[in-house]
């Protein structure tokens, strides 16, 4: 369960709005809720928004596509043994 | 990037690359084989490892089992299969390897797998880019457990229905 209440999106003021349709956009794929880490990063736009660009950043295709990009973060997280 | 195959492979890299990483990190005290009074068969299992690797060492870890010439060769096999060019491009595989010794804290095995990524033509901009995902998913991650959030994006990737190699089909 998690340590916070994860509000819903409705919840967050009408910049954050932006956000979660960046993040439907990002993921292509259209959840009921946005999914938890953007709502997290929604929390406070001074951090969730550099730290947003900087993931974009790296994940953006270069010499490596974004599914190979995809593949590395699979691998991290999975050696982190995050969940998530 | 669909398939279950992929993820196979990529878990086979992830899986042999900690293991080396152990050896090569942790080993140290075994000292390194002396090749040049070792058995022929450690010999020609080191020759073969450094003609896969354009003329290098390979994993540092390789130096430190092949105390045992004939468990050091199966390691090296499964290495061999792991590292190879198949459905992912080798180097992506060190990319992934990369990324994994970064993550787990493994000098050799990070200086050794940037090595690897630059010599099968990895470019700088390549290089930062898997630093920049592996950093930014550190930090993910870590917020995701700190607030212990639960997966919610399982959906998003379609099942694959092939059975395993050789199987029958469903």
């Amino acid at each position: 369960m998690p340590t916070v209440r994860l509000r819903d999106a409705a919840e967050y003021p009408a910049a954050a709005q932006k956000l979660f349709e960046l993040s439907r956009a990002w993921f292509n794929y259209d959840f009921a809720e946005p999914p938890a880490m953007s709502r997290v990063m929604a929390w406070d736009p001074e951090f969730g928004g550099p730290h947003g660009r900087a993931m974009k950043r790296a994940m953006g295709p270069g010499e490596f596509t974004r599914g190979e990009k995809e593949m590395v973060a699979t691998v991290v997280s999975g050696v982190n043994t995050c969940e998530y | 990037m669909t398939g279950d195959a992929i993820w196979y492979e990529a878990a086979q890299v992830v899986g042999i690359t900690n293991a080396l990483n152990v050896a090569g990190d942790g080993l140290g005290a075994l000292g390194a084989v002396d090749e040049a009074s070792a058995p022929p068969e450690t010999r020609a299992l080191l020759a073969e490892i450094r003609s896969f690797y354009g003329g290098g060492d390979g994993p540092p870890g390789f130096r430190l089992i092949a105390h045992d010439p004939a468990y050091a060769a199966d390691v090296w096999a499964a290495a061999r299969r792991a590292y190879g060019d198949n459905r992912l491009a080798r180097h992506f595989k060190e990319a992934l390897a990369f990324a994994v010794s970064v993550t787990t804290r493994s000098a050799s095995g990070a200086s050794f797998h940037l090595s690897e990524m630059r010599r099968l033509g990895v470019g700088p901009r390549g290089v930062m880019e898997i630093v920049g995902v592996t950093q930014m998913f550190s930090s993910y991650t870590k917020i995701a457990d700190t607030l212990q959030l639960e997966p919610d994006m399982g959906d998003i990737a379609p099942l694959d229905p092939t059975p395993a190699p050789g199987g029958p089909a469903g």
